[in-house]
């Protein structure tokens, strides 16, 4: 596979995404949207940083692999097309909600036992804090069950992170597609 | 806007595309109306996000947390249904399977023998091209040897076999509908584990391979985005005149139609016949026995991983895996509880995705999970054991208080696994680990209890009061309805289904159109 090849498909997997970098919509793999400052759609900035954190504690480089660009895209298209993982889950859509008070539920409660944002918890604070959402719903705890939260995070940032050709590549599996993801 | 058609299909899944081939090639007017899109060959990426796109997204079934029947994880959406995307594990149903109740005194008799079904497996095995070594197979009924060789073991194949030898097990290549050679034009897999994607190179004997072809070939009418919501009857609600659907603008339309064929995959068909209900059929259509949604099944599974020193290859091969064992298929034994399970091991992950290495620890996050990844995807084996379920009367699917975007109540699943299917995963997840072990797996665990395939819900069986349809899938109530698909079984087996459903089906295409004036 020539250098070429391999950076034009760096990233698939995923297939390219359409996001919108300076006012224009552009085809890019979530890691490039991020690298490239793609504007968000759904997501505020909150939501983003946290969305970011929570990834990266949860898989390390799912920040950087464009965890919150990938969740936002995703987000802004049709339920049906959505390539998340939470379609298995027979949650109702739009899955937004979801998100979006899960991501709240995740602060308000690390601000209720630690009086801090999940943002601004050193790295063993917040993973005793994730663990405890992982099997549990914790009492104060307001959102989407905190165990299915946690699995949907954990499962996105699984697919932005290990999911793609790259993320094959990194761990020594050789990919091998029939038809690669197009760009969309 | 109002069509007729002389039979119309629901659901262009595995049994719906069989009736429509079945039918369409002897000459009928066919249309099938699919739910989802119109997927071909080309659409199918291989990635574990893209395969989410074959799902649904909005439930169809309201279904309590926890242990169920898993609707969104086993049904698919589009041309092919969930057999597009499904592993292609083919092992017939046993003898004693179809006579439990006269054997046992547990479960249902079917209205049929295995020996009546025979024939079928065997055509359709034809038709398809099944993998397999029939005389390594000990625990296989009668029938013709496979027309394919069976599939290859890697790395991992190898050292489950050894374990399961080491246990004084046998095992033989699973049977399976990929092509280990060219076949009928249609090329040989390539062992890269993307089935779970869907097979765009026809490998795999999914409907886009066979049925949707032929039924397209003989002048079947296929219209994808066509969600059908109710069954119409007569005045006197003694037949079905057609369907109601929503099409892709989600306008209404009627197509009206001799015969109506349901094959929207189990607890749609039980949904659409219970939303059916009109003043002569009150309880929903074709229910006059109250069964409809009653006795729905699925097969409590496990997956049960290894870790190993050695590289196992588990990318390679078949998502559906390598080996078979049905030593305990037996229904008796001794103190312990009753019916059938099954182990098939070997098979080939990927790192993402549901079934895939990183869910298999779900409790590992930040560096332990990375470490773990980085051996997983060299060392780990997969396995997955297999139990039936009884069909228990209070396992049901009913109307849900929720609705629709177009008004009609959802389904609602009220099930809890069997006593017997439960005791069986309980045995099974033991006598895996054993097997691990015996193997030289350094660590064993094993997934929480899933639920594999949907069976039941609209039973055949020879008496009206006790059951929804006869032999041929024909309700007893409506002499046009037919309804294809595992939910005419009576019992559950702990084999995987589509290979039977394939058969079921195709008799009950043969009756229909052989008896087409006359019904
Ligand atoms: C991941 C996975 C792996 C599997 N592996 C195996 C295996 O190895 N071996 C095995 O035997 N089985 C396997 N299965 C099960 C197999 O896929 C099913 O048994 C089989 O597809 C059921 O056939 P069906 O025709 O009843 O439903 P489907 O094949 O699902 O077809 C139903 C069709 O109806 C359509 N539909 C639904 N509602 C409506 C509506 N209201 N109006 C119009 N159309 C509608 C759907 O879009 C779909 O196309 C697997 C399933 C999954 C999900
Ligand atoms: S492993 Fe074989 S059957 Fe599965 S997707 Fe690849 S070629 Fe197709």
């Amino acid at each position: 596979m020539t250098t070429t090849r391999r950076s034009f498909i760096r990233g698939t997997g995923l297939g390219l995404l359409s996001f919108t970098v300076a006012g224009s919509a552009v085809m890019l793999t979530p890691r490039d949207a991020r690298a490239r400052g793609a504007s968000f759609q759904v997501l505020n900035n909150e939501e983003v940083e946290l969305t970011e954190a929570f990834g990266e504690a949860l898989v390390p480089g799912a920040r950087e692999s464009g965890i919150a660009h990938f969740i936002d895209q995703q987000l802004s298209v049709d339920a049906n097309d959505a390539l998340l993982m939470i379609k298995y889950f027979n949650v109702q859509p739009p899955y937004v909600d979801f998100y979006r008070t899960g991501l709240t539920a995740l602060n308000n409660y690390s601000r209720t036992v630690h009086d801090k944002p999940f943002t601004a918890l050193d790295d063993e604070t917040a993973n005793a804090l994730i663990t405890t959402i992982s099997n549990s719903i914790p009492e104060g705890w307001e959102g989407p069950p905190a165990p299915l939260f946690y699995l949907m995070m954990r499962s996105d940032a699984v697919d932005v992170v290990y999911g793609t050709v790259e993320g094959f590549e990194r761990l020594g599996v050789p990919y091998r597609p029939h038809i690669l993801p197009p760009d969309l | 806007m109002n069509k007729t058609t002389e039979i119309v299909i629901v659901g262009a899944g595995a049994a719906g595309s069989m009736y429509a081939a079945m039918l369409a090639e002897a000459g009928k007017s066919v249309t099938v109306l699919e739910g989802g899109p119109p997927w071909r060959p080309a659409d199918l990426y291989s990635s574990q996000q893209w395969a989410r796109r074959l799902k649904w997204a909005e439930p169809h079934a309201e279904e309590p947390a926890g242990v169920s029947l898993w609707f969104n994880f086993n049904a698919g959406r589009g041309y092919g249904g969930a057999a597009l995307h499904h592993f292609g594990v083919w092992p017939r149903f046993h003898e004693e399977d179809f006579k439990e109740s006269s054997l046992y005194g547990k479960g249902i008799d079917w209205p049929l023998e295995y020996q009546d079904l025979r024939p079928y497996y065997d055509r359709v095995q034809a038709d398809i091209g099944i993998a397999g070594d029939a005389e390594a197979e000990i625990w296989r009924p009668d029938g013709d040897p496979y027309p394919l060789p069976p599939v290859p073991r890697f790395a991992q194949g190898d050292i489950l076999k050894k374990g399961f030898e080491l246990r004084g097990m046998h095992t033989a290549p699973v049977p399976v509908a990929v092509l280990t050679r060219p076949y009928k034009g249609r090329s040989a897999c390539l062992w890269d584990g993307w089935c779970e994607a869907g097979c765009p190179i026809g490998a795999l004997g999914n409907p886009l391979v066979e049925y949707i072809p032929r039924a397209e070939k003989a002048g079947a009418v296929l219209q994808p985005h066509s969600q059908v919501t109710r069954i119409l009857t007569d005045k006197r609600g003694r037949r079905a005149t057609g369907v109601e659907y929503y099409d892709a603008q989600g306008e209404r339309n009627e197509l009206h139609a001799e015969f109506v064929v349901l094959a929207a995959f189990g607890i749609e068909n039980c949904r659409i016949l219970l939303n059916s209900a009109s003043d002569r059929h009150p309880d929903g259509l074709a229910n006059s026995s109250g069964l409809v949604g009653a006795y729905v099944m699925s097969h409590a599974s496990a997956n049960l991983f290894g870790m190993f020193d050695a590289d196992t290859q588990n990318h390679m091969g078949l998502n559906g895996g390598q080996i078979i064992n049905q030593d305990r298929f037996g229904k008796v034994r001794q103190d312990g509880p009753f019916g059938s399970r099954q182990f098939i091991a070997g098979l080939a992950v990927k790192p993402n995705d549901l079934l895939g290495i990183a869910m298999s620890r779900a409790d590992l996050f930040g560096t332990k999970l990375d470490d773990f990844m980085h051996r997983a995807v060299r060392n780990m084996t997969n396995m997955v054991t297999i139990s039936e379920d009884q069909p228990l009367r209070s396992n049901r699917i009913e109307l849900s208080r929720h609705q629709d975007a177009h008004g009609l109540p959802l389904a609602k699943i009220v099930y809890k696994a069997s006593p017997d299917a439960l005791a069986l995963w309980h045995d099974g997840v033991a006598e895996g680990k054993k097997i691990l072990a015996a193997a030289g797996a350094k660590e064993i665990w094993n997934s929480p209890q899933g639920a594999q395939h949907i069976i039941g819900g609209t039973i055949m069986g020879d008496e009206p009061a006790e059951s929804v349809t006869n032999k041929y899938s024909q309700t007893h109530d409506i002499d046009n309805l037919f309804i294809g698909g595992a939910g005419v079984f009576p019992t559950a087996s702990a084999a995987n289904p589509t290979f039977t459903l394939h058969a079921t089906s195709m008799l009950s295409a043969e009756y229909l159109r052989d008896n087409f004036d006359s019904l």
